[in-house]
């Protein structure tokens, strides 16, 4: 018997998940290297984000809440290090903290890369507290009496011997805390931390649509989505990072996801018709 | 008796001085130990439903401690007048419970780290199917975690950070570990490729919104919505002027990114706002039969 040949329409609506595969790996490739450079439109959670560090002043001390590992890694780091030189250009001092085991080692070898090229002094101007198991009871414990709930850096001096956080007795002489995160860490900041503190927000850009909510209320005071966010960051602060250069690609990502879902509607329309033609 | 008196005077072991300091610590924690282990037998003598009768007692208590500090008054003082007025006479008591809590979180991260090295060490042992991947996770475990302790006592200035560690846990933590996260994860990214061409059909007005909606909003927050909007078809643009006219206005906000940002911030924003209010009536629920014990599986 012989075999039905299948349309073209039939092809490409079969077509081998390895081909599609290839196609947005070489548009990846392509566009990472690509010396394209699209400026962004400033969204409004951006610039807010950017204001509010933009009022501070020197000496002003932020807690940072680090909470990615390596899989959000492409989001997350842009952020970090676009908020971290926006901060060292305000002179202001920082600490940060990890809920993630695999974050306290990265945010602290990236925070020493980073402040080393700008000459900022470890203990004096800026701190790791190291990873805590437990998001809300280190909030609690946090408010209530930092030097005893954190205890020790992460190269083991005491919290209260660090030049950095001297006099520092609860999370409320903090001027700021930026949470960035890929996980639901938001909520748990808003419900615990002091209120006279004003939160920022850095999630990926999956968590984004969450956070809006909270945007609205004034809960957080600004938001940097993912890399995209992060680019406009670094617009902000006039600097080409990460976020900057992972942003060509992910346009020309979204560009080819929209064509591919057109392409397969157009196949499966024309396959239909094709079908009701020969009855 | 003195040195008692002392460690109740100034409620730290850490505060005495250094000679009574390690002994008191040493049996402080020798004692935490031997307690524990001599309550394990006499929980298993139980039958099961005392066993019961302690995890919920003990349950809702705890529940009930953090639950009064959080909701007592602040200001304390009104009732107490010598108190400290920036707390409750149950505030002092959370800095233990919540050490407690830390270590509790800790023991969890050993207990796991024990199930699976004795999980992978019985299937070698055995040579259960497949055993040599777990051969591959018992020596990749050993060795990150050598130069992961290492590393950390290193920080600490413990041991010398010699060119070996700082190589060896360079090669395993940044250029081994990381970048195979990374790359796990960024396979989403083909998946979601793959699934929107086969998947992603107009056959139903919703299914046609749903899909005119995403991709608005995915052209419109990344750089080539403005592109396209402010440079290609030269709109305006910023916010319209003060008293402009209905198509100046009109021009003001239908660039990409705008429309974008409206549909997160007016349409997003309220659904997800309901959700969180669903989730959290939901959350508040499942919390009170949690310590209430009502939920299946407390034995």
């Amino acid at each position: 018997m012989q075999e039905r040949t299948q349309s073209v329409w039939q092809r490409m609506l079969g077509i081998d998940r390895r081909w599609l595969y290839l196609v947005l790996f070489v548009n990846i490739v392509t566009f990472l290297v690509a010396p394209i450079r699209m400026p962004a439109s400033i969204s409004p959670p951006v610039q807010k984000f950017y204001d509010e560090i933009e009022k501070l002043q020197p000496g002003d001390l932020v807690m940072i809440s680090s909470n990615w590992s390596a899989s959000t890694l492409a989001e997350n780091q842009p952020q970090l290090e676009a908020v971290i030189a926006h901060l060292m250009r305000k002179q202001a001092r920082f600490t940060i903290i990890s809920i993630e085991a695999q974050s306290r080692d990265i945010s602290y070898r990236l925070a020493e890369r980073v402040t080393k090229d700008k000459g900022y002094q470890y203990g004096e101007q800026w701190a790791h507290f190291g990873f805590v198991p437990n998001l809300i009871v280190a909030i609690k414990g946090m408010v209530n009496d930092l030097p005893n709930t954190i205890k020790q850096d992460v190269r083991g001096t005491a919290v209260n011997q660090l030049p950095v956080v001297r006099g520092v007795k609860s999370l409320s002489d903090y001027k700021m805390i930026i949470d960035v995160t890929p996980s639901g860490t938001l909520p748990i900041w808003i419900s615990y931390s002091p209120k006279n503190v004003p939160i920022l927000y850095c999630p990926t850009s999956v968590m984004a649509a969450e956070a809006y909510t909270y945007l609205d209320s004034g809960q957080i005071k600004g938001m940097i989505t993912g890399a995209k966010g992060a680019q406009e960051y670094e617009q902000l602060l006039g600097v080409v990072g990460l976020g900057t250069r992972f942003m060509n690609a992910i346009s020309f990502s979204h560009v080819l996801i929209i064509l591919f879902i057109l392409l397969g509607n157009f196949a499966m329309l024309m396959n239909r018709l094709q079908l009701r033609r020969e009855g | 008796m003195g040195v008692l008196n002392h460690l109740i005077a100034q409620q730290s072991v850490w505060q005495l001085p250094e000679g009574s300091r390690v002994l008191f610590a040493t049996l402080i924690v020798l004692g935490a130990f031997v307690l524990f282990l001599g309550l394990i037998p006499v929980l298993q003598t139980l039958p099961p439903r005392g066993r019961r009768a302690i995890v919920v007692i003990i349950t809702f208590l705890a529940g009930l401690f953090f639950a009064a500090e959080f909701f007592l008054p602040i200001n304390w003082t009104a009732i107490f007048p010598k108190d400290d007025p920036t707390r409750n006479f149950l505030t002092p008591a959370i800095q233990p419970a919540q050490n407690v809590l830390q270590i509790i979180g800790a023991l969890a991260l050993g207990l796991g780290t024990f199930g699976l090295v004795r999980l992978h060490l019985r299937n070698v042992v055995q040579k259960r199917a497949q055993w040599g991947y777990s051969i591959v996770l018992l020596v990749s475990f050993i060795t990150m975690a050598t130069f992961s302790i290492l590393n950390t006592l290193a920080e600490k200035e413990i041991v010398e950070r010699g060119p070996v560690l700082e190589r060896g846990f360079s090669i395993l933590f940044d250029y081994t570990l990381v970048q195979l996260d990374a790359a796990m994860f960024s396979l989403i990214a083909f998946y979601i490729f793959s699934a929107a061409y086969r998947a992603f059909r107009i056959r139903s007005i919703e299914a046609s919104i749903l899909m005119f909606t995403a991709m608005l909003v995915m052209i419109g927050v990344v750089p080539l919505g403005a592109y396209l909007s402010y440079t290609l078809l030269g709109l305006p643009e910023g916010a319209a002027p003060e008293g402009a006219n209905f198509l100046t206005q009109v021009q003001h906000n239908i660039g990409l990114p705008k429309i974008a940002n409206w549909v997160l911030t007016q349409l997003n924003a309220p659904a997800q706002r309901a959700i969180e209010f669903g989730v959290g009536i939901g959350g508040l629920a499942m919390a009170i039969r949690l310590w209430l014990s009502l939920e299946r599986g407390v034995t």
